[in-house]
């Protein structure tokens, strides 16, 4: 692998040491791992590769999966960035990685139990009332309600980044509605379709199984007394920038779905307007956030939701998916509390590595934020999507003035980390017409059901295009990766 | 199905089958016009207007001159001209978007791909010099569309809705055609009489329908006014006429109506009753009122569509009313 780095589509590949890079060992070093899939890669010229990219494009563009952008007449239609060269997870990596994620989904749900109901944790003092009191997203109507079979997060999306001491750490629990899963089918399929031959040399394990857990996990959690739930998915609609997503889910379990304006509240049930008259609904994934889902008990404007659900849901008439108000337990403030919520709930110790985390809420902490927000990453506790986030080495001076008087207006809003090295891959940059190293994560999906614990043996790997950009959210220009778990 | 989706699905139908209609009837007249027999079949206005009427339903005052190139535009890519065939692509695409969940990965893409190619014509090409390539592209992704329906989707309510709105659009179509043709017909024999040939505007009609070599082949005459109507109204052998339409709404309505008995009123039942009305019907019947019989026919289907909304479409709701399933 001598001249591993002057092929034609490696020639503008830097490799950095203080990052772990997941193709390179050391300069011109391909890790065992991925020797074959790189000389696959190195034989091919950039016109030929060129074109498996375009194709690769266009597949997407076609097949509908794309977002749209709304222009001041038009709309256009975008595809989420993809990047062919696939990211590889060995057999015993991923058992640390499954276990991790579902130990974490697992006290978060026994966490969620407790906040909604004693408060066993906060009144023995190891996590502390007042950030639970103070999150936007603790819901006090879900107070003293048990939701079917005492589950919460049915759906856990744990983003991870591989740091350079080459371990996985935990950067952020999503367990409101996290979206992804459909790009890691999409991205298996389209390169499944280019590099069809790399498949006999890596044995990847399936995806397509997740549709069918999904529906398995949502059956599981149906109303006591119903024999053959009805169950639907329930989206903002067509203009949702996950809207593809939801149809893809829909179709993959063969439910409908349901937009607000579809059902209706009725004597204690929920019903949906079909061509034969109304039918009740028993099970409803719900891709609405939290405030949006019933304008009689939240947001009153709100005409995404169904007017009345809430108070079904209360009466146990309808199991909804994800639970409200687990963004409590997903607030990047309780992330710091992750060791202990899992040692107190499971007696275990946490598999994954949580990183450090300063609370602005915490005086002698907020100083040390305050003086060293160039080494630090500045998090707004209880937004997701990469919004507000302020990466210090990147901020000007006077951005940093400006971050810390928004620190200082509002400290519990913030966290702050160290700035992680997230561990680069070989990503195809257009511009360059060769691959680059760039910044990655990876997002796992968990699902919880009444005897249902299930983690897709795969995950979104997200992958920051701009040189140098450590945030990789789609929404903040990101692109993604398919993602191969090998077998034993 | 949901009530909604089951409406923007009866809609996906009729405009894929609106558009297919308004790209032949461009075709089929620019290019039949440009060696008609009489000076005024010839005529570029005489032509645009009847385009207009067709695609727009619009009757342009005689002392306005059309442009050509706007005209074609209009119909053709214009977005923000109701009427236009991309709009009926684009309008087919939302629609079908938003029963993404029920329809085949493979309609849906089809769907997809060919509204990109659409919104993605150049207008200077279809003004200036491919109006025949633009009008070939646009039947046959019709038909690869309608291909789709039929061998990608189960054959149930889902389908059955789709095709209705096919089926309603042709019928509302051919209607409108003939119309259309008739009116040309009667202005070319007001202004010549008998001394041009009056088949070419019947021949013109049957192509328009796409028709005129199934009606060569069946009744082995030349096209003249009767036998054309006779065979675009009342031929059951020919799936463009309007009693062919009415039988396949009749069986697919049957398809999504769970009841054998058909109430009085329902759309169901008013199908079923055009479409006893038709199979005794006789040309001669409808020769002798033809333009009143046409705008009946018309605000028949309308009402049809309507009932339909009511009955399968409705996402109002009672639980006195409606049965509960579950």
């Amino acid at each position: 692998m001598k001249d591993a780095i002057n092929l034609p589509l490696f020639s503008s590949y830097e490799f950095d040491s203080r990052f772990y890079d997941e193709l390179f060992s050391k300069r011109e070093d391909v890790r065992s791992i991925y020797t074959k899939l790189f000389e696959l890669f190195g034989s091919y010229s950039v016109s030929e590769f060129n074109r498996l990219n375009i194709q690769a494009k266009d597949s997407f563009f076609n097949s509908g999966i794309t977002f749209q952008v709304y222009g001041d007449n038009e709309v256009n239609e975008k595809i989420f960035p993809f990047d062919l060269f696939p990211r590889i997870i060995e057999h015993n990596e991923w058992e640390t990685i499954e276990t991790g994620v579902l130990q974490r989904s697992k006290a978060l749900n026994l966490f969620l139990w407790d906040v909604y109901h004693d408060q066993k944790i906060i009144k023995q003092g190891i996590v502390p009332k007042e950030l639970i009191e103070s999150s936007v997203n603790f819901l006090p109507e879900m107070i003293n309600l048990d939701p079917p079979e005492g589950i919460y997060n049915h759906i856990s999306g744990t983003d991870l980044i591989k740091h350079s001491d080459g371990n996985y750490y935990v950067l952020e629990d999503n367990i409101r509605c996290p979206s992804g899963v459909s790009y890691v089918i999409g991205n298996r399929g389209a390169v499944k379709h280019a590099l069809f031959g790399v498949f006999n040399q890596y044995k990847a394990h399936t995806i397509v199984n997740y549709g069918s857990k999904l529906l398995e996990t949502m059956q599981s959690v149906k109303p006591t007394g119903v024999d053959n739930p009805v169950c639907v998915i329930i989206t903002p609609g067509v203009y949702n920038s996950a809207y593809y997503e939801h149809c893809f889910l829909a179709k993959q379990m063969g439910i409908l779905l349901v937009e607000g304006r579809d059902l209706f509240v009725e004597n204690d049930f929920v019903y949906m307007k079909t061509i034969y008259g109304i039918e009740k609904v028993d099970v409803i994934y719900r891709r609405v956030d939290d405030l949006f889902l019933d304008p009689l008990v939240f947001k009153p404007d709100s005409l995404l939701g169904v007017l009345g659900l809430f108070s079904v849901y209360l009466k146990g008439n309808v199991a909804l998916v994800n639970a409200p108000g687990t963004g409590v337990a997903d607030d990047k403030a309780i992330y710091t509390y992750m060791p202990e919520i899992i040692k107190y709930y499971l007696d275990e110790d946490a598999i994954l590595n949580n990183v450090h985390t300063y609370h602005c809420s915490r005086k002698n902490e907020l100083n040390y934020v305050l003086e060293n927000i160039d080494k630090l990453v500045i998090k707004p506790v209880d937004e997701s999507g990469g919004y507000g986030i302020s990466i210090g080495n990147k901020l000007s001076e006077a951005e940093i003035e400006k971050v810390k008087e928004t620190i200082k207006k509002e400290p519990r809003k913030y966290i702050a980390q160290p700035i992680m090295s997230l561990s680069t891959h070989p990503t195809y940059i257009d511009d360059s017409q060769s691959f680059e190293s760039r910044h990655v994560d990876l997002r796992t999906f968990t699902l919880l059901g009444k005897d249902i614990d299930f983690v897709l043996k795969g995950g979104l790997t997200r992958v920051a295009l701009k040189k140098g950009n450590l945030v990789v959210n789609s929404s903040q220009g990101g692109g993604s990766k398919d993602t191969w778990v090998l077998k034993k | 199905m949901l009530a909604r989706v089951a409406n923007n699905l009866f809609w996906m139908g009729r405009y894929i089958e609106r558009s297919e209609h308004v790209a032949r009837f461009l075709r089929v007249n620019y290019f039949s016009s440009l060696d008609a027999p009489d000076e005024l079949s010839q005529s570029r206005q005489f032509v645009l207007r009847s385009v207009m009427y067709m695609a727009a339903n619009e009757i342009i005052d005689s002392d306005i001159a059309l442009e050509e190139e706007e005209v074609l535009y209009n119909v053709g890519l214009n977005q923000d001209t109701p009427y236009s065939i991309v709009n009926g692509f684009v309008n087919a695409h939302e629609n079908a978007r938003s029963a993404r969940d029920l329809i085949s990965n493979e309609l849906f893409e089809t769907i997809n791909r060919i509204k990109h190619t659409i919104k993605g014509y150049s207008v200077e090409k279809l003004v200036k010099s491919q109006l025949y390539d633009f009008s070939i592209i646009v039947s046959d992704a019709t038909s690869e569309i309608k291909s789709k329906i039929e061998s990608t989707l189960l054959h149930d309510e889902v389908y059955a809705i789709i095709m209705l709105g096919i089926h309603i659009e042709r019928g509302l179509q051919v209607a409108r055609i003939i119309n259309s043709k008739v009116s040309d017909a009667s202005t070319v024999k007001n202004i010549y009489g008998d001394k041009v040939d009056g088949n070419y505007q019947w021949s013109t009609l049957l192509k328009c329908v796409l028709s005129y070599d199934m009606m060569r082949r069946s009744y082995k005459k030349t096209p003249e006014r009767i036998n054309t109507l006779e065979f675009l109204i009342l031929n059951s052998k020919c799936p463009r006429s309007i009693k062919d339409s009415l039988n396949k709404m009749n069986n697919y309505i049957c398809m999504i109506s769970k009841q054998h008995e058909k109430p009085v009123n329902s759309a169901a039942f008013l199908i079923g009753k055009m479409a006893s009305e038709f199979e005794y019907k006789l040309i001669d019947e409808i020769d002798n009122n033809l333009e009143e019989c046409l705008a009946n026919l018309i605000v028949k289907l309308a009402d049809i569509a309507e009932k339909l909304e009511e009955d399968y479409f409705d996402i109002s709701h009672s639980l006195e009313v409606k049965k509960v399933k579950a």
